[in-house]
């Protein structure tokens, strides 16, 4: 487990990738792992998605079609933690292990066995957690945020949730160990800490992040593991326990979980959107910052998910306004990206048009997000729909966007082959309108009122459901244009080193597709000129 | 920086944010035992 990658690499330079499935099951190499995590968000992608058109297709119109309401939460519940923890966190995972050693120009990731460890756990984590689904009672129905007393009625499939979470929260730690450790040790030599690209800057930060609430998370999970099988009440309060306490720890983890899922995201579409101008980022050491304080201010704002449980009225106050602190260092961000394409010789391949919707879209949801703050405010939209829409805003134009768009910027990189422009196109069209179609209905429907995690609703709330039930069917196909796409790039034409006209950065100095071991030899005598910049 | 200055590098970073990830993991384990 501690072997490091100068062990690994002491005596292999020469050598190609292992043959068979060997290759894959006891992958170190860096590329094959972040495809292993890539291939794996994508197929966690589809199983999510399919949950959310039972949901969708469930509250098309009003009343009950197709599923029972305990399936029905079922399905709320098993959607946001394959997507949140299957999908979206994996995703970043794969291209962090991609493009990270390509851009601080190292051989590997430090600690690729551990790297190994870090993704095969994954695959487990999601069978069991999958496997509840045909367990007696069910799958977990009590929404992912776990609260107990209600988390604890559920059936078989309790331990399994506890033990899938842990798991996932094993690999997130490990993983992202492995990214501290290969950015702080493994940077080419001239490259200082404020040279790196921002994609690098935001993983080290988010990083940091998961080191410091993955475990909290594990630590609340375990002690719901105790309180339901070993006599404890840490959150029972007929033994003198606090389901409160749960709800403040929770969150504490799962504030900064939302910027472990966007600060990535900012990395990406930093490193798009200067290319696709034909400039270098505006601003990049006050990004660095920004993507800094949201971190910090990450930590102490978790509170906000909860101004309906009561708390006193200072303690409103505070994370009212630490929460709206944090569209400071956002807006300094969405500045610099508006900023750097100023007066830039911009193009629109598709990389670029996904990053142009995040920048909208995004903002979007951030918006929303400070009416959320507002306590009195967020005491009328509490659990309605308004706080779905948000969310999404910021987790699929947002989050998911940015991975469609780092996916098509470095796809060439990764096959050697130029993907179908057209196709990429009308891929983002489609899942641009469809996104919107499914999402922005919810905010109205949230402000009338409507409720989150019901499977039936009055009738006044149908037109905008079934606007939104449409959209969300066709955002689900417009997906497989995008593996179609993939698929269909083996075909495409051969790829150049630099891929794209404006890019800058180490990755886009080794060949296309990238070679099996890169980096042998730190990049020293290039790395004095542009390529870090 | 040689090989060998890497690898302590490496290891010596590794124990720190472990050591940083178990802290967190015992001391919230550890507020919901001084709390209950």
């Amino acid at each position: 487990m501690s072997t490091t990658v100068a062990d690994l690499h002491d005596h292999h330079e020469d050598h190609g990738p292992a043959k068979g499935i060997g290759r894959w099951l006891f992958a170190t190499n860096h590329k094959d792992i972040g495809t292993m995590y890539l291939i794996f968000s994508l197929t966690m992608f589809f199983i999510g998605g399919a949950m959310a058109m039972v949901i969708r297709s469930e509250l098309a119109i009003p009343g009950l079609q197709f599923v029972h309401p305990e399936f029905f939460n079922s399905m709320t519940t098993m959607h946001a933690l394959i997507m949140v923890f299957g999908a979206v966190m994996p995703a970043f995972v794969g291209l962090a292990n991609w493009m990270i050693p390509l851009m601080i120009g190292a051989p590997d990731m430090a600690l690729p066995r551990m790297n190994n460890w870090s993704f095969w756990i994954l695959p487990v984590a999601f069978s069991i957690l999958l496997s509840t689904l045909f367990m007696p009672g069910g799958a977990p129905a009590g929404g992912w945020t776990m609260y107990p007393p209600l988390i604890l009625q559920t059936g078989d499939a309790f331990p399994f949730l506890i033990f899938s979470v842990h798991l996932m929260g094993i690999s997130s730690i490990m993983g992202a160990i492995n990214v501290i450790v290969t950015i702080i040790n493994m940077r080419a030599p001239d490259m200082t800490l404020l040279k790196m690209p921002m994609f690098v800057w935001t993983w080290l930060i988010t990083a940091y992040l998961l080191i410091a609430v993955m475990p909290v998370l594990a630590g609340a999970v375990t002690m719901l593991l105790t309180d339901q099988f070993f006599g404890t009440s840490f959150f029972l309060a007929a033994g003198g326990g606090d389901p409160v306490m749960f709800q403040h720890i929770f969150w504490f983890f799962g504030h900064p979980e939302v910027y472990i899922m966007i600060l990535p995201a900012f990395g990406v579409v930093s490193e798009i959107i200067p290319t696709f101008s034909r400039k270098h980022l505006f601003g990049h050491d006050s990004m660095v910052y920004a993507a800094s304080s949201i971190a910090f201010l990450s930590f102490i704002v978790w509170a906000h998910h909860m101004f309906t449980v009561g708390m006193p009225l200072t303690g409103q106050m505070f994370f009212m306004f630490a929460t709206m602190l944090i569209a400071v260092p956002t807006g300094v961000k969405i500045f610099n990206w508006v900023a750097t394409m100023w007066r830039g010789a911009m193009t629109f391949e598709t990389p670029m048009l996904f990053s142009l919707a995040f920048v909208f879209l995004f903002t979007i949801g951030g918006f929303s997000g400070l009416m959320l703050a507002a306590a009195p405010a967020d005491i009328q939209y509490h659990d309605t729909y308004f706080v779905v829409a948000h969310f999404h805003y910021v987790l699929v134009p947002g989050s998911v966007f940015a991975i469609m768009a780092g996916a098509y910027y470095w796809l060439p990189k990764w096959t050697g082959h130029m993907y179908n422009e057209t196709l990429g196109k009308l891929h983002f069209w489609a899942s641009t309108i469809f996104v919107n179609l499914t999402f922005f209905p919810m905010h109205f429907l949230g402000l009338a009122g409507m409720p989150r995690r019901i499977p039936d609703y009055s009738t006044q709330f149908t037109d905008f459901n079934t606007v939104a039930s449409v959209g969300a069917i066709g955002f689900g196909l417009s997906q497989l244009i995008f593996v179609w796409v993939i698929l269909s790039a083996w075909k495409g034409s051969r790829a150049t080193d630099r891929v794209w006209e404006g890019s800058h950065g180490l990755e886009w100095t080794v060949p296309s597709p990238a070679p099996y071991h890169t980096f042998e030899t730190p990049p020293k005598a290039r790395i004095a000129g542009e390529a870090f910049e | 920086m040689n090989d060998a200055e890497r690898k302590k590098g490496i290891r010596q970073t590794a124990l720190i944010v472990t050591a940083i990830a178990i802290a967190f993991y015992v001391g919230f384990i550890m507020i919901g035992v001084l709390r209950s």
